[in-house]
């Protein structure tokens, strides 16, 4: 039996699940600052309040440490609450109830509780939306021993991870790209899960490996068809999920094309690529590099509110193809 | 115009070298890429190729005699060309110098005197595996930092890291961008029976042809059964770093090219078969009989004008360049093992009908319709999405037989597999 498959934006494949883990599992509900009959600062949640009721599509009071706070405290009593965040910015007030309660209680009371906690957080510049709701904070997260922390590319995965982060017993941040929302990707109906632990080879390539996840890895595919038509045949790695992070997956690309880029919107310092290259170094993939690992991650600066600066603060496609075509033609 | 077949140079500090043996006579025809003589240097005799198609003229060196590098020592000239014997003993420009650079320059290069060599990773690895000194080697990444293709410039070549278990042999016969083209031969051939054809098809993409086991240089390891051939294959292509390719099959190497095609679908873009095995049971068991049995040269060549209609699309020079490499490296018993255990008592016992059913990607079938080893009757009953090419008046060797079309017909089915993964990446 095939289901049926529709062309869907990222925001309606996200919706559809929702919709799906509501109808099929009562202790599933929603809460986030206007998700009701606003339909959510992205218009993700749209009209599920009519669907569901207020009682199950909650607006919260702007008070993301308190939202979160029932938001744990629920899922602590057996409920699967799923809570939005309208910008990932505003995690630094909720920090709190997500880094020392959520991710701890299981540890701390000897396993006897989890917490099936979902977190969605849109992610990302190139809004016009300035410093303070244009992070990208998913290395914060990813930290986090205790938190799972996805980052999905495609229409497709956003539904399918999504319910998988529901139907898990675990605390899952889930990263939405602002600027994936209206891209648009086949989703099948129905039920489906994606497994929340790994990557996922998006182009195949001999010359040079790419891991870049979110519209990263939107901009990784579109660099790697103009490096083909260079000659250059570059791989693209998808990880959708940046803890665990599917290291075997990349380890693998690596030695086959002995060079590796990685490509993040997060500050360059410590972030997720930085991570990903320490971890290669230190695999059975080093005697395999014919390169230095490269790494394109955002500015060191808050991001500005100047259209052009806001873009020159994180890696576009021509970086990246400038960058992998110098690991390929052993420029570096 | 007459192209000159010159001593080419096959070693890095070859200077001079001699002809042992040549495979064509004076006047005989060649064709591009068949073995034209042997030459024998301090440290190996080696089979040179023809440069080109046309007859050999002007060869005046005699068998033994030590040569410079680039001497000339023949000419290949068109068949109705008038030839105008050049100055004996002429010594063509000197091909490029090596990328190995003279010991001096390894002074002023990133390779220094005592332990600050800059070389990555890999490339210690491969000079570690290959017991290679890498203070003797200069490199040619930033600042003299020596990379992998520094330690072996050619990985086909003699300083190439072992292959990984199981991998067969193969070569490259053209380098390019995009998907390459990857070309399975039938059984009793060997990879160098894609030459004529590869001269057809547009060049800029990579060819690439191997030897099954069994076959050309690659010996019988496993069992000899189409999924062993198949993860052959694949670790072939694995070594190779081809993560995806357009596949095109001939006989028995279309029934493996299926087989593979529906165990690994994503890595195959596009299929061509060319005269399939695995369609049907018929089978000219006689052929493989006789073919194995055949002992002198008469009676194999005999057997291999089976192949075609018109025995000179083969060419002479075809069937005596297989004989001599038959006589090199009979594989006789590994091809009796195959033959014994793929088409047992003159029927083939594999077919690979549900492969090509659960292929979803680009097929298309070439037959002759005068196959005289494989019926084309067999081609009833494909899927409706295969495209069926049944050509008249030729046999089992369309490759050989109709060049131009076969070309024509694996270019537009690569071009299709190609739009087809655009499009579903895109």
């Amino acid at each position: 039996m095939s289901a049926i498959v529709r062309e869907l934006s990222y925001a309606q494949a996200i919706q559809e699940a929702l919709a799906i883990a509501m109808e099929d599992d009562e202790r599933v509900f929603l809460m986030g600052e206007d998700i009701g009959v606003y339909g959510g600062a992205f218009q993700v949640t749209g009209d599920l309040v009519h669907r569901f009721g207020e009682d199950r599509v909650m607006d919260t009071p702007i008070s993301e440490l308190g939202g979160a706070g029932v938001a744990v405290g629920a899922a602590l009593t057996g409920m699967r609450p799923v809570f939005e965040l309208q910008f990932s910015d505003f995690s630094t007030l909720a920090m709190e109830q997500i880094v020392n309660q959520a991710a701890k209680l299981r540890f701390m009371l000897g396993g006897s509780v989890s917490v099936p906690l979902v977190i969605r957080m849109p992610t990302g510049s190139g809004t016009g939306a300035a410093a303070q709701h244009s992070q990208s904070l998913e290395a914060w997260f990813a930290h986090i021993p205790g938190l799972k922390v996805i980052e999905p590319t495609t229409p497709y995965d956003a539904k399918g991870m999504l319910l998988a982060a529901i139907a898990d017993p675990d605390p899952v941040i889930m990263f939405e790209h602002k600027l994936l929302y209206k891209s648009k990707g086949p989703v099948p109906a129905g039920r489906y899960a994606v497994s929340l632990d790994k990557a996922q080879v998006r182009r195949e390539g001999r010359d040079v490996t790419i891991v870049a996840s979110g519209i990263m890895c939107s901009r990784a595919l579109d660099a790697a068809a103009t490096l083909a038509e260079e000659g250059v045949e570059a791989e693209v790695i998808d990880p959708r999920s940046l803890r665990p992070l599917d290291m075997a997956t990349i380890v693998q690309s690596v030695k086959k094309t002995s060079r590796l880029l990685c490509v993040y919107e997060g500050v360059k310092t410590l972030g997720i690529g930085a991570e990903i290259s320490a971890a290669i170094a230190e695999s059975e993939a080093f005697a395999y590099l014919d390169a230095p690992i490269l790494r394109l991650g955002g500015a060191e600066s808050p991001i500005p509110y100047s259209p052009i600066l806001e873009k020159a603060a994180v890696p576009q496609t021509p970086d990246i193809v400038a960058a992998a075509r110098r690991l390929a033609r052993g420029q570096v | 115009m007459a192209v000159e077949v010159i001593l080419p140079r096959v070693d890095m500090d070859m200077e001079t070298g001699k002809i042992n043996h040549w495979f064509v006579a004076e006047g005989e025809a060649v064709v591009k890429g068949m073995p034209l003589f042997e030459i024998e240097t301090d440290k190996a005799a080696m089979e040179i190729e023809a440069p080109a198609d046309g007859i050999l003229r002007g060869v005046s060196v005699k068998i033994g005699e030590t040569l410079p590098v680039g001497a000339v020592v023949g000419w290949i000239c068109a068949r109705d060309e008038i030839f105008e014997a050049p100055v004996p003993g002429a010594v063509a420009e000197k091909p490029p110098a090596p990328p190995q650079a003279a010991p001096e320059a390894l002074q002023s290069s990133g390779a220094g005197a005592n332990g600050d060599l800059r070389a990555t990773p890999k490339a210690r690895r491969w000079a570690r595996e290959q017991a290679i000194d890498l203070s003797s080697i200069s490199g040619t990444g930033p600042d003299g930092r020596i990379q992998a293709k520094d330690v072996a410039p050619n990985r086909a070549g003699l300083t190439s890291p072992p292959p990984p278990r199981g991998a067969l042999h193969g070569e490259w016969l053209a380098r390019g961008a995009g998907t390459p083209i990857v070309f399975v031969h039938g059984f009793g051939a060997d990879l160098n029976g894609w030459r004529p054809l590869h001269g057809y098809l547009s060049a800029g993409r990579g060819h690439f042809a191997l030897d099954l086991p069994g076959h050309g240089q690659s010996d019988l390891m496993g069992p000899a059964t189409l999924e062993a051939f198949v993860e052959s294959v694949e670790a072939t292509l694995v070594a190779e770093g081809v993560t995806s390719a357009h596949i095109v099959g001939h006989s028995l190497g279309g029934a493996v090219a299926a087989a593979y095609a529906a165990a690994r679908p994503v890595r195959v873009r596009s299929l061509t078969l060319l005269a399939p095995a695995g369609l049907g049971p018929e089978f000219n068991g006689a052929f493989a009989t006789g073919f194995l049995a055949a002992q002198g040269d008469a009676s194999l060549a005999a057997w291999l004008r089976q192949l075609a209609v018109d025995e000179a699309a083969l060419g002479a020079a075809m069937v005596k360049a297989t004989l001599a490499r038959r006589a090199e490296r009979p594989h006789v018993e590994a091809q009796t093992k195959i033959a014994a255990s793929l088409f047992p008592d003159g029927a083939q016992a594999f077919s690979v009908r549900t492969q090509l059913a659960s292929y979803g990607g680009p097929l298309r079938v070439v037959f002759g319709l005068e196959d005289r080893i494989l019926p084309a009757a067999q081609t009833r009953g494909l899927p409706g999405a295969v495209a069926l090419h049944l050509l008249p008046n030729i046999g089992h060797m369309p490759h050989f037989e109709a060049r131009a079309v076969t070309a024509e017909i694996i270019e537009d089915n690569v071009a299709a597999g190609d739009r087809r993964a655009a499009a579903r990446s895109g």
